[in-house]
C-alpha cells in the first residue's frame, strides 16, 4: 500500500470550507421548515384544528315530524307516509357534473330542463353548504329506488333516504282548506331564515290554506345529529366519541291541527252538491266554526306536493274553471234573492215598511222611463213582506229601494259583514262589494242613480258577496244579530293529544237589530220552505225526512248575463251564461244551530239546483247529532278513507274539459244587464 | 471484491450517524403503524421486512472496500441507465408514470437506484478530473459532469417522474457547485432562480384583469399549471388541484403543539389525505405528534446531514468526499422538498420522505447510500 500523495487523494483544505457552508445551508433549510411549521401549528393551530373538525363532522338534520291534520272527531285527514328521496351531498360528489348527474339523469329519465335544475341546485349547495344534502328527486317510485340502489357504487355523493312525504287522504276534497306543500324558494329561504327559522334548500313549505297559515306550528323544530365522516362522506360509527356530548339534539314534532269540520258532514255535502263548480259552506251559527266546506272543482294536493310536472301545472292554471280558486271565500258573486233578507231588515228598520205592508206586483216596477221586471212576467199580485219573501217577488223590494234609497240597505249589509273581509285568514278571501251611493259616485260613470238601488235590493248589480259572508250573515240573523269570525280550527294538540292551544269563538260585532224585525224575517224564511208555493218547499219536502225541524230558507237565482227579450231556458244557454243557483238558510228556525249556503255556479235555479243540497246536509247534520248522542265517541287518529260515494261526472263537466268559452257580449241596454229573476 | 472488517476500521464507525438513522427508521415504522391503521392493510409490517433486507444490504456495502465501488461506478451507472431504458419497454404503468418493474410479488423503482448511480459517477468524475492548481470549473470543463447528470435526468423526466428527476437534478447541482464553478455560472444560476420567481409572480400571483399576459403558463399542461396555482393558493380550489395541499396543511396545522395522539389523527384516520403513508407521511406525524415532535424529527434529520457531511469532511480522498456530499445532498433535498410540500412551502411533487415513507425501493436506496457513508467513514485511515 503506497502512501497517498497529498492533493490527489485527500480532499484538501479548500474542500473543508465548503463542507462548512454546505452544512450551514442545510441547517438554514431545516430552519425555514421549522419557521413554517411554527406558523402552521402554533400561530394558526386553532384555526386549522377547527378546519379539521369541520372536515369530518357532518351535521345530519333530524327532521321534525310535521303535525297531522284531523277533523273534529280526530279522523286523520293529512299525515305523512314514508317515501324515498334521492339526495346529492355536493361536498362528496366528485365529478358531479360530468359523471354523477348524467348517470342519475339516465336512471331517473330526466329531461334536459330537470337536469339543468339539479345541476344549478348542486352548484348552489356547493357554494353555500357543501355538506348539506340537496334533494334531487322526491318520492322515488319502487322502480327508481331499485335502479338507484343497484348502481350506488358509481353514484358518488348520492344517497337515498327515507323521508316522510305529505299524504292528503281526502284527495281533492277540502283541498283549498288543507292546502299543499312545495319547495321553498331561495328568496323565502333567505327571508324566513333571517327571521330566525331554520329552513334548508329543498325543504317543503306549506302553500295555501292550513298548511300555509299554520306552517310554523305544524313544522316543529328540527334536531341535529353529528356524525363522523371520512373523506368520501362515509359515516364512521366507531369514531363518534370524538363528537363530545351534544352530538344529538332531538327534533320536536309539530303540533297537530284539529279542525271544526266533521268529515261525515263534509262527505254528505260533497255527495249532495250536484254542481260542476260552486261552493257549499255549513257553519255553526252560535260560534262561527265551519262544519263543512266544499269548493268545486278542487285539485289534488298530493299531486301538487312533489311530483307535479310542468305540463300538469299548466293544465291546472289554464283550466277555465279555475280549480285553484277557493270559491267559498276567494271569489264573489251576485247574491241574487238571498240578499233580500238584508233589504227586508233595512226596510223594517227604516220604519217606512212593516211586514204587513202590501205592494202590488204587476210583473214589474216602473221607475222613470224604465221598467224593472219581476221574475214572474205575469206578476204576483198583492204582496206583503211574508209572501214577497215566500215567492221571492222582486217588486216588493224594488218598492223598498225606491222608497228608502240605497244607503240604508248598504248600511244594513255592511253591518252584517258584507263588503269587508270576514277575517277568516286561514284561506285567502276577497271582501266582496256592498254598494252604497258613495260607492257608485266613485265607481260608476255618471254616479249614483236610483236604478242602482233597485238592482242592489235584489242582490244584483254591483252587489257581490262570497258564500262565506252570506253564511255568516244568515248565522247572524239566526242567532239574533251576532256576527262571528269564521274559524275552522278547533285546537292545536301535541303528539299525545294534549291541547296546546284551543280557539274560542270570536265575535266581530253585535248588530243592533230589533227582535221583532228579526222574527218577521225568520218567520218569512220559514214560510219559504214550509208552505206550498215557497221557493224551497219542494226541496224541503223531498230531501228532509225530519218534518218537525223548521228550516229557515231563502233561494236565489242570480243572473250572470243580461236578459234577452225572450227568456231562455237553462239548457238553451251556454254554460258560462247560465244563472247561479243560490241557497241560504239555517235550522232549526226556532233554536238555530247550523247555517248553510249553497252556490251552484251556473247551476240553474236556486229552488231546484241548490236547495236540495242544503236540505240533505241539514238532514245529515241532525242524523249525526242523534247518532253521536247515543253512540260512543270514535277512536281518535283513525286514518280517513273516502267512503264510496263518488259522483259520476256530469255531461257538463265533460263539456267543460273541452274548453267552453264565455260567449261574446251581446248588444243591449247597460242597465238591463243587471236585471234579476228569482224563483 | 472482498468482504472483511479490520480492527482499525472499528473506531471509525460513525455511531452518531447510525443512531440517527435507526432512530428515524424506528419513528418511521411507528408512524406507519398509525398511518396504516385498520381498515388499511398494516403496511408497517412489510416496512419492517424491507428494513431488515436494507440492513443486510447496508452491511454488505459497508464491508466492501469503497475503492472497489469506485472502480465499479461506471458499470453501476451504465447498468442503471440500461434499466431505465428497459423500463420504456417492460415497465409497469402506475399513476400515469412508467416507473416500476414488476417481478413476481416485487415491485422495483429503478429511478431510486439511479440516484445513487449518478452520485457515484459524479464523484468518480470529480475524483479523476482533479487538477491541483487548476482554476474552478468553467462552462467548457463542465461537459463531463453535465453529461453524467443529463442522461439519467432526461430518462427519468420522460417517465414522467418529475419529482425524482428534480431530485437527481438538485443533488447533482449541489455536487457541481460543491466542486466549485466559475463565478459567472453562479451568477447565471442566481439570475435564473430570480427570473423563475418573476415568471411565477407574473403568471400566477400578480393581480391583473383577465386575460393576464402570461410568459410560460400557456405552455404548461393543465395539470402542471394547476399544481403551481394549487401550491400558491390551495384554498382556491379545495376539491380540485388544491385538495392535497389544503388538506395536508389542515392536518399539519391541526396538530398544534402536542398533536392529537398516536392513531388519533382525524385527517389520517378518515383518509382526507391521499398518499398518506407515502408522500404525505409527514402530515400524519405532524398531526398526531405536534410541533415539538416535528422539531425532534427535524433535528434527527439535521443530525444525519451533519454526521454525513462530517464523514465527507474526514474522508480519505476526493471520491469519498464527493460521494458523501452527493448522498447528503440527495437526502437533504428529498427531506426539504417533501416536508416543504406537506406544509405548503413548495408545490406538490411525488417525492417520498427518506426513512419515513412506506416503500421498499425508497428505503433500500436511502439505506444503501447511508451504507456508503458508513463505508467511507470506516475506511478513512486505511490507505
Amino acid at each position: 500500500m503506497t502512501p497517498p500523495t497529498l492533493g490527489n487523494t485527500t480532499p484538501g483544505r479548500e474542500l473543508k470550507r465548503r463542507f462548512l457552508w454546505l452544512g450551514l445551508a442545510m441547517v438554514a433549510g431545516l430552519g425555514l421548515i421549522s419557521i413554517q411549521l411554527y406558523r402552521l401549528q402554533i400561530t394558526r393551530g386553532e384555526e386549522y384544528a377547527a378546519k379539521s373538525v369541520a372536515n369530518f363532522v357532518k351535521e345530519v338534520r333530524l327532521r321534525a315530524d310535521r303535525g297531522v291534520i284531523k277533523d273534529a272527531r280526530g279522523t286523520i285527514l293529512v299525515d305523512s307516509r314514508p317515501s324515498f328521496d334521492a339526495f346529492i351531498t355536493p361536498a362528496f360528489c366528485t365529478d358531479c357534473y360530468e359523471q354523477v348527474i348524467p348517470r342519475l339523469a339516465e336512471l331517473l329519465q330526466w329531461d334536459p330542463d330537470q337536469r339543468k335544475k339539479v345541476e344549478d341546485m348542486v352548484r348552489m349547495g356547493r357554494r353555500n353548504a357543501p355538506f348539506q344534502p340537496v334533494p334531487v328527486r322526491v318520492d322515488l317510485s319502487r322502480d327508481e329506488y331499485d335502479r338507484l340502489a343497484a348502481r350506488r357504487d358509481i353514484l358518488d355523493g348520492v344517497e337515498v333516504a327515507p323521508v316522510p312525504h305529505r299524504h292528503y287522504r281526502t284527495n281533492s276534497v277540502l283541498s283549498h282548506v288543507l292546502g299543499y306543500m312545495n319547495e321553498i324558494t331561495q328568496e323565502e329561504l333567505e327571508r324566513l331564515n333571517g327571521d330566525g327559522a331554520r329552513y334548508a334548500l329543498g325543504d317543503y313549505i306549506g302553500r295555501r290554506g292550513l298548511e300555509r297559515y299554520f306552517e310554523q306550528r305544524l313544522r316543529g323544530t328540527d334536531g341535529v345529529r353529528k356524525e363522523v365522516v371520512n373523506a368520501r362522506g362515509q359515516t364512521i360509527e366507531e369514531l363518534n366519541d370524538k363528537l363530545g356530548d351534544n352530538a344529538v339534539v332531538s327534533p320536536r314534532p309539530g303540533s297537530n291541527l284539529v279542525l271544526s269540520i266533521d268529515m261525515r258532514l263534509q262527505e254528505e255535502a260533497e255527495r249532495a252538491f250536484p254542481g260542476v263548480t260552486g261552493a257549499v259552506v255549513a257553519i255553526d251559527v252560535n260560534t262561527g266554526f265551519i262544519r263543512a266546506l266544499v269548493s268545486r272543482p278542487g285539485f289534488d294536493p298530493n299531486l301538487l306536493t312533489g311530483r307535479v310536472t310542468p305540463a300538469q301545472m299548466a293544465l291546472l292554471s289554464r283550466d277555465p274553471l279555475d280549480p285553484m280558486i277557493n270559491r267559498v271565500a276567494a271569489e264573489h258573486y251576485s247574491p241574487g234573492s238571498t240578499f233580500k233578507v238584508v233589504t227586508a231588515l233595512a226596510a223594517f228598520k227604516s220604519g217606512a215598511f212593516r211586514p204587513e205592508t202590501v205592494v202590488n206586483c204587476p210583473g214589474g216596477y216602473r221607475l222613470g222611463a224604465r221598467t224593472w221586471r219581476c221574475h214572474k212576467d205575469a206578476g204576483h199580485g198583492l204582496m206583503d213582506g211574508f209572501t214577497a219573501m215566500k215567492s221571492s217577488c222582486d217588486t216588493w223590494y224594488y218598492k223598498v229601494a225606491d222608497t228608502i234609497g240605497l244607503d240604508p240597505i248598504g248600511e244594513m249589509g255592511k253591518a252584517l259583514g258584507l263588503g269587508s273581509p270576514t277575517g277568516v285568514n286561514v284561506v285567502a278571501e276577497v271582501p266582496g262589494i256592498m254598494p252604497t251611493s258613495a260607492y257608485h259616485d266613485k265607481a260608476s260613470p255618471g254616479g249614483y242613480t236610483k236604478g242602482m238601488a233597485l238592482n242592489s235590493s235584489i242582490g244584483q248589480g254591483d252587489n257581490n258577496v262570497t258564500p262565506l259572508q252570506l253564511a255568516l250573515l244568515y248565522a247572524a240573523i239566526a242567532n239574533g244579530g251576532t256576527l262571528y269570525k269564521p274559524q275552522m280550527v278547533n285546537r292545536l294538540e301535541d303528539l299525545d293529544g294534549q291541547t296546546i292551544e284551543s280557539f274560542q269563538p270570536e265575535v266581530v260585532r253585535k248588530v243592533d237589530l230589533s227582535p221583532a224585525h228579526l222574527k218577521a224575517v225568520v218567520d218569512s224564511l220559514v214560510v219559504v220552505a214550509h208552505e206550498p208555493g215557497g221557493t224551497a218547499y219542494r226541496a224541503r219536502m223531498n230531501h228532509m225526512r225530519d218534518k218537525d225541524i223548521l228550516v229557515a230558507s231563502k233561494t236565489g237565482t242570480a243572473q250572470v248575463t243580461r236578459l234577452g227579450a225572450i227568456r231562455l231556458k237553462t239548457h238553451q244557454m251556454s254554460y258560462f251564461e247560465r244563472d247561479h243557483a243560490w241557497y241560504a238558510g239555517f235550522a232549526p228556525a226556532d233554536k238555530p244551530e247550523l247555517a248553510i249556503v249553497v252556490l251552484n255556479e251556473h247551476g240553474g235555479h236556486g229552488g231546484s239546483d241548490a236547495a236540495p243540497t242544503a236540505m240533505a246536509v241539514f238532514q245529515k247534520y241532525f242524523d249525526l247529532k242523534k247518532l253521536d248522542a247515543t253512540a260512543p265517541p270514535p277512536r281518535p287518529n283513525q286514518p280517513y278513507t273516502p267512503s264510496s260515494v263518488t259522483r259520476a261526472p256530469s255531461p257538463d263537466e265533460a263539456a267543460l274539459t273541452r274548453r267552453v268559452r264565455p260567449p261574446a257580449r251581446l248588444p243591449g241596454d247597460e242597465e238591463d244587464r243587471t236585471r234579476a229573476t228569482a224563483d | 471484491m472482498q468482504l472483511r472488517i479490520e480492527r482499525r476500521m472499528v473506531p471509525h464507525i460513525p455511531w452518531g450517524l447510525i443512531f440517527s438513522v435507526l432512530a428515524v427508521c424506528g419513528l418511521g415504522i411507528w408512524n406507519l403503524a398509525s398511518a396504516s391503521r385498520p381498515p388499511h392493510s398494516p403496511v408497517w409490517g412489510s416496512q419492517m421486512g424491507y428494513l431488515g433486507i436494507s440492513m443486510v444490504a447496508v452491511l454488505v456495502v459497508c464491508l466492501v472496500d469503497y475503492r472497489w465501488i469506485q472502480r465499479m461506478a461506471l458499470p453501476i451507472y451504465v447498468g442503471n441507465i440500461l434499466l431505465l431504458i428497459a423500463l420504456r419497454f417492460f415497465g409497469h404503468t402506475a399513476k400515469g408514470a412508467e416507473s416500476w418493474f414488476v417481478i413476481g410479488p416485487f415491485r422495483m423503482q429503478p429511478a431510486e437506484f439511479m440516484k445513487i448511480g449518478v452520485v457515484l459517477m459524479l464523484a468518480k468524475v470529480y475524483h479523476d478530473d482533479f487538477q491541483p492548481n487548476a482554476p474552478s470549473y468553467s462552462l467548457t470543463r463542465l461537459w463531463k459532469p453535465v453529461l453524467v447528470v443529463f442522461v439519467p435526468f432526461a430518462l427519468v423526466l420522460v417517465q414522467p417522474d418529475l419529482g425524482t428527476a428534480l431530485m437527481i437534478g438538485l443533488s447533482s447541482l449541489t455536487i457541481i457547485l460543491f466542486g466549485k464553478v466559475r463565478w459567472y455560472l453562479v451568477a447565471t444560476l442566481v439570475a435564473g432562480v430570480f427570473a423563475a420567481g418573476i415568471v411565477i409572480w407574473n403568471d400566477y400571483i400578480r393581480d391583473v384583469p383577465e386575460p393576464r399576459p402570461t410568459i410560460v403558463r400557456h405552455h404548461l399542461k393543465k395539470h402542471q399549471s394547476q399544481r403551481i396555482s394549487g401550491w400558491l393558493d390551495p384554498e382556491a380550489d379545495l376539491r380540485g388541484s388544491g385538495y392535497h395541499a389544503a388538506q395536508s396543511k389542515i392536518a399539519v396545522g391541526s396538530g398544534g403543539v402536542s398533536g392529537k395522539g398516536w392513531r388519533e389523527g382525524t385527517q389520517t384516520g378518515l383518509r382526507f389525505l391521499p398518499e398518506q403513508h407515502t408522500d404525505f407521511i409527514f402530515s400524519v406525524w405532524a398531526e398526531e405528534h405536534g410541533f415539538v415532535m416535528c422539531i425532534v424529527l427535524l433535528v434527527l434529520y439535521g443530525a444525519i446531514f451533519i454526521f454525513g457531511l462530517g464523514v465527507g469532511f474526514n474522508a480519505r480522498d476526493r471520491f469519498g468526499a464527493f460521494v458523501a456530499v452527493g448522498v447528503v445532498a440527495m437526502l437533504f433535498w428529498q427531506v426539504f422538498e417533501n416536508i416543504g410540500m406537506v406544509i405548503g412551502l413548495l408545490p406538490v411533487t411525488g417525492i417520498t420522505l427518506p426513512l419515513m415513507s412506506y416503500g421498499g425501493s425508497s428505503l433500500l436506496s436511502v439505506m444503501l447510500s447511508i451504507g456508503l457513508l458508513v463505508n467511507i467513514s470506516m475506511r478513512r485511515h486505511m490507505f
